[in-house]
C-alpha cells in the first residue's frame, strides 16, 4: 500500500502576543514607580533597625558639606541657606498639617553641629516624629 | 486594455511592537534608581520652655567624642557593652532616661549607631524600650545644669 506523504509543517514560535506582555510589564512598572523627591546624593548611616517611612513625607537633606535641602514631600527638593530657613519650612508644613512626618536624610559623615542645628529646628516647628534615613546594616559592616 | 489591480490586504504592521515595547522596559530598568524607604524612627519630645527636671543621678549619660569612641557615666566604653551596662540599672528603674550626648565636631553616624543599638534593648534581653533622649545644643545651654 502507498502512504500519503506527510505533509511538511513550517516550524515557528507564536509571537502574537509578545507586545501585549510587554505592554503588561510596562504598565506595571509605571503603576508601581515612585518619584524621588529629593535626588541628593548622600552615603546613608547603617542600622539594624528600620521602619517604613510613610509617604509624602517631608525631607530635609544634609550633604557631607553642610548643604541642606528641604521637601514638602509632593514638590522636589529646594536648597536653603541654614537651619533657620528649615525651621521656617517645617513651621509652614506643620502648620497646614501638623501630623506631618520629616525624614531627615543626612550624609554619614556630616557633622553632627549641622544635624543637631536642624533636629533644634524641627523641635522648634513642633514636628512630632522624625525618621534618620538609613541604610541596612549587615554581619559584614559589624565586622 | 484590461489594467491588472494589485489587491494587497489591508492591515497595520504590528511586528515592531515588540522591539519598541522592549526598548521601553530596558529604558526603564536602566534609569530606575532604588532609593532608600526606611530608616530609624525618633520620637521628638513637645518642644517645652519649663521641661521635666530630671536629677543627674537618675539618667545615663552616654557621651560620644568626636573620634567616635563612648564615654558612658564617666566611663570609657564600647558600644556593644553598652547594653549590658544598662541592664542592672534598666532592671531596677526600667523608666530611667538614657541621654545621648554627642559631641558637635563629631560625624552623623556615630549618633545613629548608638540610638540603633539602644533601640535594640528589647531584643537584647531588656524588658522595656529604654526612654532614649537626645538634648539639642540650644537645650543642653538652656537647661543643663
Amino acid at each position: 500500500m502507498k502512504l500519503k506523504a506527510e505533509k511538511q509543517h513550517e516550524g515557528s514560535i507564536p509571537t502574537a502576543s509578545m507586545a501585549d506582555i510587554a505592554f503588561l510589564l510596562i504598565i506595571f512598572f509605571m503603576l508601581t514607580i515612585t518619584f524621588e523627591v529629593d535626588k541628593t546624593q548622600v552615603i546613608l548611616p547603617k542600622t539594624t533597625i528600620r521602619v517604613e517611612i510613610p509617604k509624602k513625607a517631608a525631607y530635609v537633606s544634609l550633604t557631607e558639606g553642610g548643604q541642606i535641602k528641604v521637601s514638602n514631600g509632593e514638590e522636589l527638593s529646594a536648597s536653603v541657606p541654614g537651619p533657620e530657613d528649615v525651621f521656617s519650612f517645617a513651621a509652614g508644613v506643620v502648620g497646614s498639617n501638623p501630623g506631618k512626618e520629616f525624614v531627615l536624610k543626612a550624609d554619614s559623615n556630616s557633622s553632627y553641629r549641622d544635624v543637631d542645628a536642624i533636629i533644634d529646628a524641627l523641635k522648634r516647628a513642633k514636628v512630632r516624629i522624625i525618621y534618620l534615613l538609613s541604610n541596612q546594616q549587615t554581619v559584614d559592616d559589624v565586622g | 486594455m484590461k489594467i491588472k489591480r494589485d489587491n494587497p490586504d489591508d492591515e497595520i504592521p504590528t511586528s515592531s511592537m515588540a522591539d519598541i515595547a522592549f526598548l521601553l522596559i530596558i529604558y526603564f530598568m536602566v534609569t530606575t534608581t532604588f532609593t532608600a524607604t526606611r530608616g530609624l524612627d525618633f520620637a521628638l519630645p513637645e518642644d517645652d520652655d519649663n521641661p521635666p527636671v530630671v536629677e543627674k543621678e537618675e539618667s545615663v549619660l552616654i557621651e560620644i567624642m568626636p573620634d567616635g569612641s563612648l564615654v558612658v557615666d564617666q566611663q570609657s566604653m564600647l558600644l556593644p557593652n553598652v547594653i549590658d551596662y544598662l541592664k542592672p540599672k534598666l532592671d531596677v528603674n526600667p523608666k530611667k532616661p538614657v541621654i545621648i550626648r554627642p559631641d558637635p565636631a563629631s560625624p552623623y553616624k556615630h549618633m545613629v549607631a548608638v540610638l540603633d543599638e539602644l533601640r535594640q534593648a528589647t531584643d537584647k534581653g531588656i524588658k522595656e524600650e529604654i526612654r532614649i533622649s537626645i538634648p539639642t545644643q540650644r537645650e543642653i545651654e538652656s537647661f543643663w545644669y
